[in-house]
């Protein structure tokens, strides 16, 4: 076979295009989980030259003696939880009000995505200035309407902490829920919908009928995504509480990061993350197989 | 043939001189890793020594790494791992992330060089104390001290009618009380940053369990759980949070707890040395005093930043020779100001010097042990543990008497 011929196999030219993406990512993505897992049974401080083999210490340590591990799993429920519900919510409905005709339209709709492009490090430091409880809008405003009282240290609050933290997240979040949301509702046929109007069905029965089942499949991808991003929680809850105050805003991720680069010991941060992962296929695995049976039913 | 065999050798040995040079003048060679310090006068300071150091020796090379604090130790987490690596390098002094270095073997006793350079007779001793903390000898070398004191605002001492530094840690207690009954939140502290609350801890804890028990609790060596004065200072930190401390406080971090302090809107703040540039910056340094927390063991609170001579430096001699020129008086002279306040030798000369930058002077010629901060005692798992307790505590949600026993709890699971 010539390289001529070689090069014209499909099957080739495919190989030649997948195999640099393959190999970067078996080398930066499957390697590294890889070798995450091999480190979850060993104790390593990433100074010493060798790792011990030490079973499943990591993992009965972080069970049965972390006294951070299982609030940093509540929290990280928590959190998916509300990111299931709140930023697909609000996407949608902001979706639907900006697919009509109105005004400012375009306009609207960057303004909503724009917090989706901006690092969330730098929305974790503007929020926590907002939060700041002398000096914050949140107290200014507060104190302006004679409200002083209502003043909260909404960072330094166990109770309030992880929610304030999840209001800054949906703040940068719904405008990537409403993008795709916004794409789902062009794919809707319209036809139908005139059609259901003329059969006198009202705004709420033509969502509900035809514009809602039309979206199934963007609902689908946006939850998964939602799940995903929720469940990897990382960055914004770094740089607005730290996972503090007393690691109540703790997040399974970070709580993973700070094992390792922080305490440098990259056994138990490794079985975090081992665990982390396990959560999360759990809960992907099933859900998309499940939705992937479904429309195959439903074509 | 005798000159031909002359010819040979003479041949031979030029030879071995050119093929020996390259490695002379690697042996020359020494690299010193450190941080990119956010003043750029420390920097330029650091380079010029570096650069004087070579023209006093010449043949020799001094290359500056400096990066940014965690590619920092990363790189010294990868040095340790190989073979290669940095001559000297900045960490900081205590059995903390300084000490797990020393505990991987990556520092070298540094006892003959103290020796052969009597380093003692130049150094401040609170500054070189910590070089003796550790097992199998005299670890690195320093390079700044700072020392942590209570900074104060006269016109609210005076406003609450105090009207002298407290001389222990009761008459503090009794002042915090007149700012409170006059309305003034007695100190501020940052909560989002775990070690600014933990100093008020630290200093707690030396106060209520004195020396040698504040050593034994830091060290591991005595119990938190049934060390009553781990108990009664557990008790005294949740008495700060409840009354003393300007609240809220667990929401807002060092930056912001020092404006309101420059703001006037609490008495105290419990500080470093450096706090005297950032009042003066601010414009208000004539309105502050300063005094050593009263826990009256007579050991000032403070930590240091070392820098140490590498296990994996192939010239360590020279390695020393940099770091006996470094705390050299004439040279701590020249960069005075460029790192610290005040200077690791304690022969530099301060003229000219604001009220509080003398204070602190004062301070550390008074006092020559210490101790050092929690996160810089503790090993890095308990550290974190320490802080989340702490913050338990502070913020309300743990009683102190539970404190020591959750904390001992943990100290007692590592492995």
């Amino acid at each position: 076979m010539t390289p001529k011929t070689l090069l014209s196999d499909n099957r080739m030219q495919a190989a030649l295009l997948l195999g640099p993406a393959l190999i970067i990512y078996a080398v930066f993505a499957l390697y590294p989980m890889v070798d995450v897992v091999g480190l979850s049974f060993q104790k390593w401080n990433g100074l010493d030259a060798n790792k011990a083999f030490v079973g499943v210490d990591n993992y009965v340590s972080i069970f049965t003696k972390d006294p951070v591990f299982w609030g940093a799993f509540r929290n990280t429920v928590i959190w998916t939880v509300l990111s299931v519900i709140f930023p697909p919510l609000i996407g949608l409905l902001l979706a639907l009000g900006l697919n009509q005709p109105i005004f400012g339209r375009n306009s609207l709709r960057a303004i909503f995505y724009l917090p989706v492009i901006i690092a969330p490090i730098a929305v974790a430091t503007m929020w926590r200035w907002m939060y700041d409880p002398f000096f914050g809008l949140f107290g200014q405003l507060l104190t302006q309407f004679g409200l002083q009282s209502w003043i909260q240290d909404w960072l330094g609050n166990r109770d309030l902490a992880l929610y304030s933290a999840f209001i800054a997240h949906l703040w940068q979040s719904v405008g990537f829920s409403m993008v795709l949301f916004l794409a789902g509702l062009q794919g809707v046929n319209k036809t139908l919908i005139e059609a259901a109007r003329i059969d006198g069905a009202g705004r709420w029965n033509v969502f509900r009928y035809v514009t809602f089942p039309a979206l199934k499949t963007t609902i689908t991808i946006v939850l998964v995504l939602s799940i995903i991003s929720s469940l990897k929680a990382f960055d914004i809850v770094y740089g607005l509480t730290g996972g503090g105050p007393a690691q109540s805003t703790q997040m399974l991720a970070l709580w993973a990061f700070t094992q390792s680069m922080q305490i440098f010991d990259f056994g138990r941060g490794s079985a975090i993350s081992v665990v982390l992962l396990a959560i999360t296929l759990a809960v992907v695995v099933p859900y998309l197989r499940w939705t992937q049976k479904r429309e195959e039913i439903e074509q | 043939m005798t000159s031909i065999l002359n010819t040979v050798r003479m041949s031979a040995a030029a030879c071995s001189m050119l093929l020996l040079a390259p490695t002379l003048a690697q042996a020359q060679d020494i690299t010193l890793w450190t941080l990119n310090f956010s003043s750029q006068a420390s920097n330029d300071a650091m380079q010029k020594i570096a650069t004087d150091f070579e023209a006093a020796n010449p043949g020799v090379h001094v290359e500056i790494v400096t990066r940014g604090v965690d590619d920092h130790k990363t790189a010294l987490r990868v040095a340790a791992g190989s073979d290669k690596g940095p001559d000297i390098y900045f960490s900081w002094a205590g059995l903390g992330l300084g000490g797990e270095y020393i505990k991987a073997g990556l520092s070298l006793p540094l006892d003959k060089y103290y020796a052969q350079y009597k380093w003692d007779d130049e150094l401040v001793p609170a500054a070189a104390s910590f070089s003796k903390i550790y097992e199998g000898g005299r670890q690195g070398v320093p390079f700044t001290f700072k020392g942590e004191a209570l900074y104060y605002n006269k016109g609210l001492f005076e406003k609450a009618g105090i009207t002298g530094e407290p001389a222990n840690y009761d008459e503090l207690v009794a002042d915090a009380e007149k700012l409170k009954a006059a309305g003034i939140p007695a100190i501020t502290f940052g909560g989002t940053v775990n070690w600014h609350v933990m100093r008020l801890m630290d200093v707690i804890l030396e106060a209520k369990c004195g020396i040698e028990k504040h050593d034994a609790l830091m060290n591991m060596t005595a119990s938190w759980a049934t060390e009553p004065c781990a108990a009664a200072s557990f008790a005294e930190l949740d008495k700060w949070s409840k009354n003393y401390i300007l609240s809220p406080f667990m929401g807002i971090d060092n930056a912001q707890s020092f404006n309101l302090f420059t703001a006037g809107r609490a008495a105290m703040m419990l500080e470093g040395d450096w706090l005297v540039q950032q009042l003066s910056e601010a414009g208000n340094l004539d309105d502050h005093g300063v005094f050593p927390f009263p826990t009256g063991t007579k050991r000032l609170y403070g930590f240091a930043e070392y820098n140490y001579v590498s296990t994996k430096s192939q010239n360590p001699d020279i390695a020393a020779k940099f770091l006996d020129y470094f705390i050299s008086t004439p040279v701590q002279q020249a960069a005075l100001g460029s790192f610290s306040t005040t200077s690791i030798n304690k022969n530099v000369v301060y003229k000219d010097l604001r009220p509080l930058d003398q204070k602190w002077v004062d301070i550390f010629n008074q006092h020559d042990q210490v101790f050092m901060n929690g996160d810089q005692a503790f090993p890095l798992d308990v550290t974190t543990e320490y802080f989340r307790v702490i913050n338990e505590v502070a913020s309300g949600n743990m009683a102190p008497a539970d404190a020591g026993a959750a904390l001992q709890t943990f100290i007692g699971n590592r492995s």
